[in-house]
């Protein structure tokens, strides 16, 4: 008998388009676009500058400045049309016998930001600064070889000059590793929408009275819709993992790397799809409709990926959002999916997060089972 | 046998049964009769083991509905009045799925599609038939698991004349194999035709039950029925209007009425003589008790 009403339950949803739409392919889509659109903000270290060189001097120096600046990847040399800053080094620029240098004229796009300006001006004064030392350099050394050297040794690198590194309970996800596990989760809490039609339809059309009339218990009804979409949710998972691994690299943009444990991988999307198939099932026996299914369902899913962390990470919220954050399913999901791809996480590392979300899943359908027994015993 | 003894069932004040009773004899077809909100439909999901009763007690073929409900529930079957059925399913996949749930044997299987005629519709999507398909498979799954009885709620609404009277012929055939029959409807005249007994249920309590033969002889009086075309100007008090269009009177006060009615310009579609028929007896017993 279970076979049957799992077979019946798998041909349903297989049969929904819609629902595959939603739950493959709109999770895959948002993957690889805001994996991409968001590349450069997750970066920690591309600062990137589109950058004309006028050179009307054409001197030994301002070649040099032209190479050094053509050398470092935060600089791509483009035409004056596409550029955002324009740099103009007039002519008597490398000039080295003027007592007064002529200055570089640069010319910024009005759209760009002060602070993106500034980074600018801290990056060409590093290379101008590592250009002057150069001349003295080799000034003094018509003087005094030691000076010389003792000048030449200086480095201004930032390499050398202090070193960075980022504490372990804040990492910060590239990224792919940011959309991977918010789309899943977010994608996985969409089985509303098949759910929901389906149970409401049964419903409606009194099939689950008849089911019920035909000793099939409430538990049975409710354990064989778990078990298709269980299924349904793990294969969603894998498939939006390979998005990020295979798909995603393609647009130029840094590929998920799981960096944890398989297995608690396993555990965690287990217990999300409990978690999810939970709350899915109680807004679909408790809806009238499955337009007020699917509504509930959307609304429901957007206010719980706004806390949680789906539309703006919580690494960036403010300490209070962060800690409101902590009551949303799917923040627990995605924090568990951020230890495993950023921290190497293993399954202890997840246990917490897994436990509550299967906490939340089975209480879920426990008052699920609750309101279908009591509608059915009303009729409704 | 089916005895019903007292039952009541209550949704918070309202009283949906109100110390109901009703006996079913094994292998009748039974008619179940009431207005809207009667009580019908939740006499039938309580005997069906759906509803619980907040007092009263149900007997069904000698198994107690309180400590038997499986039981009751393997040897009954509902054919609800919506179409219980996947109609994103084949018809064969959804005889196969409520075969498979209720155990049923090949033979029920394929007696099932033989009596609703669906061996040439199996591998249409279900949604895709016409209401009369539609109906058959409906009762098609009602019948899998070769029931001693069957609750039929309603199973001819919304279609055709025609699949109608083969779906009435197809229950009245279940008499023939022993099956009990309890039959609700809206249409006196099906009740008719294949019911032996009748229940008129009024505000969850019986009005009347009788065989059918009965109801109909015992009404054979001198009464009259004018069936006449509605005019709103014109005052009925004096009359004994049954519903909108049929006027009761007696061989003594016909010739007054006709008088009164061409009098007032009142159209007379039809006179019948004699014996009332079912749904005038119907509107009668629910007049009297609603009262």
């Amino acid at each position: 008998m279970f076979r049957a009403m799992v077979k019946k339950e798998f041909l349903l949803v297989f049969r929904d388009l819609h629902a595959l739409m939603a739950l493959f392919v709109m999770p895959a889509i948002f993957i690889l676009i805001m994996s991409v659109a968001m590349r450069d903000i997750f970066s920690q270290d591309s600062v990137h500058f589109d950058v004309a060189i006028v050179d009307l001097d054409k001197s030994a120096i301002s070649k040099k400045l032209t190479t050094v600046i053509d050398n470092d990847k935060s600089f791509t040399i483009v035409s004056v049309e596409e550029a955002e800053f324009v740099m103009e080094m007039p002519k008597g620029y490398g000039n080295e016998e003027s007592s007064k240098n002529q200055k570089i004229e640069i010319e910024v796009a009005g759209s760009l930001k002060s602070d993106a300006i500034e980074l600018f001006k801290v990056k060409l004064l590093k290379h101008i600064v590592d250009l002057k030392l150069d001349i003295i350099t080799e000034r003094l050394s018509e003087f005094s070889d030691e000076a010389a050297s003792a000048v030449g040794s200086v480095s201004l690198s930032s390499k050398d000059l202090f070193s960075i590194s980022y504490n372990e309970g804040e990492d910060v996800p590239n990224s792919t590793q940011q959309s991977v596990p918010t789309w899943i989760v977010f994608g996985m809490f969409f089985m509303i929408i098949p759910m929901s039609t389906i149970y409401i339809n049964e419903r409606k059309q009194n099939t689950l009275a008849r089911l019920n009339s035909m000793n099939v218990s409430i538990f049975s009804m409710t354990l064989s819709k778990i078990v298709p979409y269980l299924f349904i949710a793990q294969i969603q998972v894998w498939i939006m993992i390979a998005v990020g691994m295979f798909v995603v690299p393609l647009f130029n943009t840094p590929a998920l790397e799981i960096n944890g444990s398989v297995v608690a991988l396993t555990l965690l999307s287990f217990s999300l799809s409990i978690s999810a198939i939970g709350l899915s099932t109680l807004i679909a026996v408790s809806a009238n409709s499955s337009e007020q299914a699917t509504t509930i369902g959307g609304i429901s899913n957007i206010l719980l990926g706004s806390i949680g962390g789906v539309m703006v990470p919580k690494f960036i919220m403010p300490e209070s959002m962060q800690q409101l954050a902590d009551i949303s399913p799917m923040s627990w999901g995605l924090d568990g999916f951020l230890d495993i791809f950023l921290k190497g996480g293993d399954t202890l590392m997840v246990l917490n997060e897994s436990l509550m979300l299967l906490l939340f899943g089975i209480i879920a359908l426990g008052i699920s089972m609750l309101i279908l027994h009591a509608r059915i015993e009303k009729g409704l | 046998m089916i005895k019903i003894s007292n039952i009541q069932k209550n949704y918070g004040d309202l009283k949906a049964l109100d110390n109901l009773s009703i006996e079913i004899k094994k292998g009748s077809i039974f008619g179940l009769l009431g207005v809207n909100g009667a009580g019908k439909s939740t006499l039938l999901s309580i005997l069906n083991g759906l509803t619980s009763i907040d007092g009263g007690e149900i007997e069904v073929f000698g198994f107690d509905m309180k400590k038997d409900k499986k039981k009751i529930k393997e040897i009954s079957s509902i054919v609800p009045q919506n179409l219980a059925f996947y109609e994103k399913l084949s018809v064969k996949e959804n005889l196969d799925f409520f075969a498979n749930i209720q155990n049923a044997t090949k033979e029920n299987y394929q007696r099932a599609i033989e009596i609703n005629d669906l061996s040439k519709i199996l591998n249409q999507e279900a949604g895709t038939l016409s209401g009369g398909q539609k109906r058959r498979l409906n009762i098609a799954i009602g019948i899998l698991n070769n029931p001693q009885i069957i609750y039929f709620d309603e199973p001819t609404v919304g279609i055709d004349p025609k699949s109608r009277n083969e779906i009435l012929d197809s229950i009245k055939s279940y008499k023939d194999l022993g099956i009990t029959v309890i039959y609700t409807s809206h249409y006196m005249n099906e009740i008719e035709k294949i019911c032996d007994e009748v229940a008129i249920i009024s505000n969850g309590k019986l009005v009347e039950q009788d065989s059918l033969e009965n109801l109909l002889s015992n009404r054979a009086s001198d009464k009259i029925y004018v069936e006449i075309i509605y005019d709103s100007n014109f005052d009925y008090s004096d009359f004994n209007l049954l519903d909108s269009s049929t006027i009761e009177t007696t061989k003594s006060e016909l010739a007054k009425l006709l008088h009164e009615l061409d009098a007032n310009n009142i159209d007379i579609k039809q006179i019948k003589y004699g014996a009332s028929n079912l749904e005038k007896h119907f509107l009668e017993a629910t007049k009297v008790q609603n009262v």
